[in-house]
């Protein structure tokens, strides 16, 4: 059991504020750890970077070693790295970059130092924050509430499957694809066989959580040429398990469930805007007029992608 | 018009709960207002309560009841009556999964569809759904009535045991082990009385009464796959 949820607005606001309501309302479906993908204003070029090393004592070091890496493959700080000021042994940095030659080739040379410092999300505009505790303890420390966008997911872990750990908890990114990021409620039963088809394509896995799989799965599948909403529908009957999952790209976020309807997914469309959650006391945080219309997407094998309009411009 | 109002909001659902369990003991009407979807409202109320949910209610409204006339204005989540003993719950609109799970007894009318696996595991009772029923509606019910006046879903009664599922509109598929079968006019009659109480009863409806094959009453190797197919 575990809560999820996403938010659009329709235009840049205030999305990690929502988010953390819609993730505060859920914490006792998971109050292991919790995680935010937030889609900030884009950028032309160059990339956020969100980082989270596994010894505070050794970050200079860490940061070090990273930067040498990314300018062997032609990439650069363009500003100067920010963490936060926990007193956790973990830290989360991030860093604002050019862009490399090859995201893919410099990711997997980033990787490298992954024991040490982990990249969990790299995007012209998405940024991954998630830690162990409770979404108000993770926003404080991470300054969600401030972070400013148009679309994102939220997620609160009970962890079934693998160890809790602040990097084991979601979101997910699409390690090494750009911009996107998955949360997922349920259990895939067959994650070892996909992962090591997966593995064997070159992809890498940096945790033994299922759900890290889904993101790398949709993300290969629409490399291959399928679009969004074909490999949605592919991976219904393809991925064995139960789930509901919500996959955030840079302009839309799309969601599949599986085909025993096991994980329920409410959400509430108006004027543009967008809120979905595992529980419908979730979307009344951002929508607390009883008379709005509730959708419960309850059914077996449904999927669907909502698109996100006014990416840039002020409300 | 209702004796007692308690306000949900963000208070914690216990102290509610005792709130609501001190009016019932006294015998008084409830109206629970501003709701906002809270799970575990209105578990184990006595006979003789009567008690109103302004708005929509989460998880598990009137689980365990026991006698109580429960009416939810709006939308219930997941196990709504779950486990109920008898008393009457009505809900305005959508019932979420599992409405009706475990129930021994008493009648729950949901004005709108329901979701997945209504009734499961029901072991009696009835639960009538004016709207359409939703995937694996009475799954393994091993008693009572499901009542459908606007269809079902995909894979209707599976693994059925002794349970019955009405359905008059379309149903999209039928699950393991369902059998549609003709029902006899005393049959009817017995649907229509269970209905009438509730304004429902039209005698012009052409009635699907599903019941279990009983091929999965007893393993039986040879037929080994209609247990995988469950």
């Amino acid at each position: 059991m575990c809560g999820i949820a996403g938010r659009i607005l329709n235009a840049p606001g205030k999305v990690g504020r929502d988010l953390v309501e819609l993730m505060d309302a859920q914490e006792h479906r998971g109050a292991d750890s919790t995680g935010f993908a937030i889609y900030g204003v884009p950028r032309d070029s160059g990339y956020v970077v969100r980082a989270m090393g596994f010894d505070r004592d050794a970050m200079g070091k860490d940061l070090e070693d990273y930067l040498a890496i990314l300018r062997q493959h032609g990439g650069d700080f363009t500003a100067d790295p920010t963490w936060d000021n926990g007193d956790s042994q973990h830290y989360s940095v991030r860093m604002e970059i050019s862009d490399p030659r090859d995201v893919a080739m410099w990711t997997k040379a980033a990787d490298q130092i992954c024991e040490r410092l982990e990249m969990q999300s790299v995007g012209r505009s998405l940024e991954i924050i998630k830690d162990t505790g409770g979404a108000y303890e993770v926003a404080d420390k991470h300054g969600v509430r401030d972070m400013v966008g148009t679309h994102g997911l939220g997620h609160a872990r009970l962890a079934t499957e693998s160890d809790v750990r602040p990097n084991a908890s979601h979101p997910f990114w699409a390690r090494p694809f750009p911009d996107v990021a998955i949360v997922h409620n349920g259990q895939i039963t067959d994650y070892y066989t996909w992962r090591s088809k997966l593995e064997r394509k070159g992809y890498r896995f940096l945790t033994y959580n299922d759900s890290e799989l889904i993101a790398v799965w949709v993300s290969d599948r629409m490399k291959e040429g399928l679009s969004l909403e074909q490999a949605l529908i592919r991976s219904i009957d393809e991925i064995d398990g139960v789930f509901t999952f919500m996959i955030g790209g840079p302009d839309t976020i799309g969601w599949a469930k599986d085909r025993f309807a096991m994980k329920p997914l409410v959400v509430v469309e108006q004027n543009g805007e967008m809120a979905a959650a595992t529980e419908e006391q979730a979307v009344r945080r951002v929508y607390d007029d009883d008379g709005v219309s509730i959708l419960n997407y309850d059914g077996p094998s449904l999927h669907g992608i909502w698109g996100v309009g006014n990416r840039r411009a002020a409300a | 018009m209702s004796d007692v109002v308690i306000d949900v909001g963000k208070r914690p659902v216990r102290e509610v709960h005792e709130e609501i369990q001190a009016a019932a003991q006294a015998g008084k009407s409830i109206t629970v207002t501003n709701t906002l979807s809270r799970h575990n409202l209105g578990v184990g109320l006595p006979a003789g309560c009567s008690i109103r949910f302004e708005g929509s209610v989460g998880y598990y409204c009137g689980g365990l009841n026991n006698g109580a006339i429960i009416d939810i204005e709006r939308n219930a989540g997941w196990g709504c009556g779950e486990a109920m003993a008898s008393g009457h719950i009505t809900v305005g609109g959508y019932a979420g999964m599992s409405v009706g799970a475990a129930m021994l007894g008493g009648t729950i009318h949901v004005k709108g569809d329901s979701g997945p696996r209504a009734g499961v595991a029901m072991k009696g009772g009835n639960i009538i759904v004016e709207g359409k029923i939703g995937y694996q509606s009475g799954f393994m019910a091993h008693g009572g009535k499901i009542i459908a006046l606007g269809g079902a879903g995909p894979s209707c009664a599976d693994a059925l045991w002794e349970g019955e599922v009405w359905v008059t509109g379309d149903i999209e598929d039928l699950g393991v082990d369902a059998v549609v079968t003709e029902p006899t006019a005393e049959q009817v009659a017995e649907v229509d009385a269970i209905l009438d109480p509730l304004g429902l009863k039209d005698t012009s409806r052409d009635w699907r009464r599903i019941v279990a094959g009983q091929r999965l009453w007893y393993f039986e190797s040879r037929d080994a796959k209609a247990w995988l197919m469950i």
